[in-house]
């Protein structure tokens, strides 16, 4: 019971910053001093022609009006329609957000992979080479521009070795596989279409490095310190004094406390790698959200530039929300209150 | 051991909720990609031309709505037209679906027939017939998409004067005040394209002509079809396989949508794509003595150009404007800034365009212009610049070409303040008449003098004349005239006299016409780019 309390008061706050977050969003957009309708049709457009662009839009009328309309249309699952591509936004969005999800995915596998064991091999060996090592890469992950990073990248791994491919999610002859999910990698597994899932699988190398790189840093960082103040905890000391091997004491008494910290910021990490993707998907001509959002927000898209506003507003808090959730069964005295 | 799976476990849970939350928007059902891989792949990497290009502004390929430089190049390899321009000619029209053509006067209108060659099938089987074309023009008017106005407007067509006489001619009647030269130019382009009317009307739903089937599907009788269209990726062209013309050499053309220019170098260089669309001088430069690789260059007809709104004191004073002409560097714009990526142009129409006026006689006479600024007698002049972010065509930053011209007009004494605005934010100031100095580029909607003759005298039009406040009944009249002359040789006579006359008293300082570059493997042959903004794909071998 108190954890359907602790639930629904959680979920109320999501739909708080959603109001919250389309009122900006909206009324920033709105205060743009260019007119759409130009954007769209250019400098070639008749008067009529713009007009009739800004009704069929809803353009002509008062802001409080085109409001009520765009959440009186959220509220029936219609986000409106795309200034730029002129496709409903909902199926704009399906169609890159999974791309996106794909390539956050993979970062954030990267960052817990490698983040978590050199966080912990950095605090284990405090001072020393390997700790060195990792403390300068962490730097390096948090400082390197993603967009540098990503040419780099493919300068050197795709045009100098030719190791890797520099764009995309498939080769150029690789048809893609049947759409499921739109994660490129589950369906062609989901197909048995072994031809893309190779494919796509070394497409998502690049990208999610560079992407994951900052995310993998942080990780590494934070695992570091909260492993080192757990290691000079009693009950690690304790553990020593029984006898225990190292191995065991690190991974079984240490880790585990030590992680706490780490399953907080895997949620905002996400998040963060959506926004990151902006970029990345840029660089690396990745058909994602980041690089809808771009298009969209450069032609004063309104409508698009709101559902990704959108989309992006639910994806952080419902990550933080799988996050307090998972903390309400790991730590008991949250359930106490 | 218990707690330790469920540690993992908690982590697993995570994700899956992430990925839960997101699961109806990760549901695309009726993603178009889906389509795409029930067709087969490619005939592969031989005998597909791979050109890596920003398509971002790719809405629709369907002939009727098209309007987009992605859009435009890919329809007219799908669809074909009554007339049309061979190869990089823009003077001559030449048998397109139509083996010949007549234009009549009829009175009060000007009939205009058209006999369609025989044994002409569309990608269906299906045979193209008059009643085709009727359908797809009438289309076209009743959509009403962008553009539509090259039919209504230019042409002043009506969908009840557009009519099949027997299966095989086409009568079109036009009111006396529209040019019927100008007409043919315009069934050239895309928008003349004519789908195949029976199978389009089984693809109708809910009164959308088959808009919704024809933004990704192909419906045409031009030597290719669209094969798949994979939203944000990548556009798969394959030879129609009833195509009545002949068989084109390269069997899929797969345009990827590669919006980093370094991206399409570096896929150029290691021989994954053909053609690099988007490439900077620089780039271009970079690429020579490369080996696989060459570059190419062609004409465009865009002009650059800057805007003196006459109704702002003291740019109403013509010789304020001249002088502000007279001063600019055009020789050093083009050589330093453009790298050599441009034509010197100071008239309104286009190089390419007949009736284009070469006369240049503005180049940096800084002596000159500060007398022609004495005799205005204005005192001391400051004007606000209106310049677009980004890069403008030819691959210089639009800062760049504002700074430059800021500084020449220094030397004269005139003070301009630069204001950078993203286009879209310009032009919502320049359309409403409230700039002062603008900084932008025109490109024809039809390749005619009229389509610059037009925007850039007629104040009525509301186009750049309205823009720059510039209203002169008389030269207007005389640009209305010139478009319906039917004899060349006087057409041409008449539109030298009014870019004459614009060159001195018109409100613009024509910069420069920018040239196109490409990156193309040396393998690639017959890429021979119209500066309409296409290439006919079955002339192009690799």
């Amino acid at each position: 019971m108190r954890f359907v309390g602790f639930l629904l008061r959680r979920i109320v706050g999501i739909a708080a910053v959603m109001i919250g977050v389309s009122v900006i969003t909206f009324a920033i957009s709105h205060v743009v001093p260019a007119d759409p309708a130009v954007a769209a049709l250019g400098d070639h457009a008749t008067d009529a022609q713009i007009a009739a662009f800004r009704a069929e839009y809803h353009l002509d009328r008062p802001l409080p009006e085109q409001y009520v309309t765009y959440v009186v249309g959220i509220l029936h699952g219609d986000l409106g329609k795309s200034i730029r591509t002129r496709r409903a936004v909902a199926d704009d969005l399906a169609d890159s957000f999974p791309a996106t999800l794909e390539l956050s995915f993979a970062a954030l596998a990267i960052s817990l992979l490698v983040g978590i064991p050199a966080g912990i091999w950095s605090a284990i060996y405090r001072g020393r080479v390997p700790d060195v090592i990792v403390r300068v890469a962490a730097l390096a992950g948090g400082s390197l521009p993603v967009f540098w990073l990503g040419l780099i990248v493919i300068g050197l791994f795709y045009y100098q070795l030719g190791w890797l491919p520099g764009g995309g999610r498939l080769d150029t002859f690789v048809p893609p596989p049947p759409t499921r999910t739109g994660l490129y990698v589950v369906d062609s597994l989901l197909a048995l279409d072994f031809d893309a899932l190779r494919s796509s699988l070394i497409h998502l190398v690049l990208p999610s490095l560079t992407l994951g790189y900052f995310s993998t840093a942080v990780i590494a960082r934070m695992t570091r310190s909260s492993m080192l103040e757990v290691l000079g905890q009693d009950y690690m000391r304790t553990a020593r004094a029984k006898g225990l091997a190292e191995r065991l004491i690190v991974v079984r008494h240490g880790l585990r406390n030590a992680l706490i910290p780490t399953v907080t910021i895997i949620g905002l990490t996400f998040g963060s790698l959506l926004s990151g993707a902006v970029l990345t998907e840029t660089i690396f001509s990745w058909p994602g959200l980041g690089r809808y959002a771009t298009a969209s927000a450069i032609s004063l898209d309104f409508p698009a530039v709101l559902g990704v506003t959108l989309l992006a507003a639910i994806v952080y808090p419902v990550a933080n929300l799988a996050v307090d959730v998972a903390y309400y069964w790991l730590d008991p005295r949250i359930q106490r209150g | 051991m218990f707690r330790q799976l469920r540690y993992t476990s908690i982590v697993f849970a995570v994700v899956l909720l992430v990925a839960a939350a997101c699961g109806p928007a990760a549901n695309p059902s009726a993603s178009p990609g889906a389509s795409a891989s029930a067709s087969p792949s490619a005939g592969g990497a031989a005998s597909t031309l791979v050109i890596d290009q920003d398509v971002s502004d790719l809405i629709s390929l369907d002939p009727a709505v098209v309007y987009e430089f992605s859009g435009v190049l890919l329809a007219h390899n799908v669809y074909d037209t009554l007339v049309r321009f061979e190869g990089t000619d823009l003077s001559t029209i030449k048998p397109g679906l139509a083996t010949s053509w007549d234009t009549k006067d009829a009175g009060t209108t000007w009939d205009m027939t058209f006999k369609l060659k025989t044994g002409q099938k569309f990608a269906s089987g299906n045979a193209v017939t008059a009643d085709d074309v009727v359908y797809s023009f009438q289309r076209a008017i009743k959509l009403n998409k962008s553009p539509a106005f090259l039919f209504t407007d230019i042409a002043q067509l009506k969908a009840e004067s557009i009519k099949a006489s027997d299966p095989s001619t086409v009568v079109i009647s036009l009111p006396k005040t529209a040019s019927p030269a100008a007409f043919l130019t315009i069934l050239t382009f895309t928008l003349g394209g004519v789908v195949d009317s029976k199978e389009v009307k089984t693809k109708e739903t809910g009164g959308d002509s088959g808009s919704a089937y024809l933004l990704d599907h192909s419906s045409g009788s031009g030597p290719y079809v669209v094969d798949h269209w994979t939203k944000n990726a990548e556009v798969l062209l394959k030879t129609n396989p009833n195509y009545a013309g002949t068989k084109p050499p390269l069997s899929g053309i797969l345009v990827k949508h590669v919006p980093e220019s370094t991206n399409q170098q570096f896929a150029l260089e290691k021989g994954d794509a053909d053609v690099a669309r988007n490439l900077t001088p620089q780039q271009i430069s970079a690429l020579q003595g490369k080996a696989g690789v060459s570059t190419t260059t062609a004409a465009s007809l865009l002009l650059v150009y800057v805007g003196m709104n006459a109704l702002k004191p003291p740019l109403n004073n013509v010789n304020v404007r001249e002088a502000l002409r007279t001063a600019v560097d055009y020789d050093g714009i083009i050589k330093d800034l453009l790298k050599g990526n441009g034509k010197k142009i100071q008239g309104i129409v286009p190089l390419g365009l007949a009736g284009a006026n070469e006369t240049a006689p503005f180049q940096a006479d800084v002596a000159k212009a500060q007398t022609l600024l004495t005799q205005a007698n204005v005192g001391k002049v400051t004007l606000d610049f209106l310049v677009p972010t980004g890069t403008a065509p030819g691959g210089v930053a639009w800062s760049d070409l504002g700074a430059k011209l800021q500084s020449d007009w220094a030397k004269i004494g005139v003070t301009v303040n630069i204001k950078q605005q993203p286009t879209a934010d310009l032009l919502t100031t320049y359309r409403a008449q409230q700039g002062q100095l603008v900084l932008i580029n025109w490109g024809p909607d039809y390749p005619d003098p009229d389509a610059n003759v037009g925007p850039f005298t007629d104040y009525k039009a509301k186009s750049i004349a309205y823009r720059n406040g510039w209203d002169d009944a008389a030269i207007a009249q005389k640009g209305r005239d010139a478009a319906l002359i039917t004899d060349p040789a006087k057409r041409v006579a008449a539109y030298k006299d009014i870019t004459d006359y614009v060159l001195h008293n018109g409100p613009y300082v024509i910069l420069y016409q920018p040239t196109e570059l490409f990156g193309l493997r040396s393998n690639v042959k017959g890429f021979n780019w119209s500066s309409i903004g296409w290439v006919d794909f079955a002339s192009v071998t690799k």
